[in-house]
């Protein structure tokens, strides 16, 4: 009886792959500006936790730091740090930045901006 | 700053490969840069990082000098400390007395970390695992591996741990405990494991350097290679 | 909250405890919703009292934006891995230990 998505002790699955595949450069970034974030006092390990566990059913299909940053996201929210709208404006400001110039257009330009 | 044009181009060059393997391996300094379009929590990270840095609640210089901490910094000191265990007895006494007040003796402080250091014996053998998330004395090991924040490790290893330890090639006689430690909740924990024999007379440089962290959650055992 | 003397040691006093090293104890067989840090699996198994670790904030009221005051006792409970899952493919002797909070505890033998 699960109430937490996250709470999979003892739960049936396969082999575990061996291999470490190590951290791509925006995780180690995300994770270290997590880190700094906690540091400052404004978060805390159980806040963060539990917005990963709220989650629901979208936690199993989640990667690590897409949960992780998810949590960060829906705590800096509840703490007012900035509204959905800031954010939403940052990101597409970040999403406009990575835009290939148009003599360069590819089709990756479209998943970006998607 | 990130997110010029620059930015784009150097994410177009592969990353070098980089060996796979069960062992540690420092983060590879010639991954600065993914390759291929930001994806949406990429974005979101950043945007976050960025409002924090414009409302003054955190510094770019913050958040790099962090992340040198965890490259460089973090990853080699469960090693040491192990290592110290291994030359110094009464070292390790105090380890398994008192994790966090052994770390602060050898200069690592573990602000956030309360560590329980636990010792493999021919008797018993120690695994570490958080089936909850993915607690990880962190400031001592560095960031944790792939599998330890996967789901089949964290399911799997609490209610078959032999099997799992057979999949990274340790097999455990019957006559030998199990005793896995889920860090469900405050504590931190380090395995201490055996000092493999022939290792006389080894510094505490050479004898870290046969340290992994697979070895430190207790999925595998140092042994001096061939 | 932090002072000099908490970065010294990984535990804090706890002179409030409940239980002591070696009771026997039943972790509460409760599913309630929200925030937890005792994992479902073990929740209606018996143990032992490893050790305690101290008194700390319940993470519980933390996760909401609460202080979590007062504090709670955190214990580690040690449990045969035969008595914690039917059909156990390993020894008899293998162990499983974990945190338990003093309010997710119970003395053994304290219900029918």
């Amino acid at each position: 009886m699960k109430t937490i998505p996250s709470d999979i002790g003892g739960e049936s699955a396969g082999p575990v792959d061996t291999v470490d595949h190590g951290m791509k450069y925006w995780e180690r970034q995300a994770n270290a500006f997590r880190s700094a974030v906690q540091i400052t006092g404004l978060t805390c390990t159980d806040e963060l936790r539990r917005a990963a566990e709220d989650l629901g059913e979208c936690y199993k299909d989640m990667h690590y730091f897409e949960i992780t940053t998810s949590a960060m996201r829906t705590v800096l929210l509840e703490k007012g740090v900035f509204t959905s709208q800031e954010l939403q404006a940052k990101m597409a400001e970040i999403r406009a930045r990575f835009n290939v110039p148009d003599e360069m257009e590819s089709p990756l330009k479209q998943a970006v901006r998607k | 700053m990130s997110g010029t044009l620059h930015d784009y181009y150097s994410r177009s060059h592969p990353d070098h490969d980089h060996a796979h393997d069960h062992e540690h391996e420092p983060p590879n300094p010639a991954n600065e840069h993914d390759h291929g379009p930001p994806g949406e929590y990429e974005i979101m990270s950043r945007a976050m990082q960025e409002l924090l840095e414009a409302k003054g609640i955190i510094t770019a210089e913050q958040v790099r000098k962090r992340m040198e901490q965890f490259d460089e910094e973090f990853p080699y000191r469960g090693a040491q400390v192990v290592a110290r265990a291994w030359v110094d007895a009464e070292f390790k006494k105090r380890l398994i007395a008192d994790g966090r007040a052994a770390c602060a003796e050898m200069g690592a402080v573990l602000e956030a970390e309360r560590l329980i250091a636990v010792e493999n014996t021919p008797e018993v053998h120690n695994v570490i695992v958080c089936t909850l998330c993915s607690c990880y004395p962190r400031a001592l090991l560095g960031m944790p591996p792939t599998w330890y924040k996967s789901r089949n490790y964290r399911s799997r290893v609490v209610f078959e741990p032999r099997a799992v330890l057979r999949e990274f090639g340790t097999v455990l006689p019957d006559s030998v405990t199990v005793r896995v430690h889920d860090s469900n909740a405050d504590m931190r924990y380090l395995v201490v494991p055996m000092r493999p024999p022939c290792t006389e007379g080894w510094s505490e440089e050479r004898l870290a350097g046969l340290i992994s962290r697979d070895m430190l959650v207790g999925m595998t055992v140092p042994k001096v290679p061939d | 909250m932090k002072n000099a003397a908490s970065l010294k040691s990984t535990y804090t006093s706890a002179p409030s405890h409940r239980y002591k090293v070696g009771d026997k104890v039943v972790v509460k067989r409760s599913f309630p919703p929200g925030h937890r840090r005792t994992p479902q699996y073990i929740r209606g198994k018996q143990g032992v009292i490893e050790r305690i670790c101290g008194a700390y904030p319940n993470p519980e009221e933390l996760a909401y934006g609460f202080d979590g005051l007062p504090e709670k006792v955190l214990y580690r409970v040690r449990f045969a891995q035969n008595h914690v899952w039917s059909g156990y493919a390993g020894p008899a002797h293998d162990l499983i230990e974990m945190e338990i909070f003093e309010h997710w505890l119970e003395p053994a033998g304290a219900h029918s």
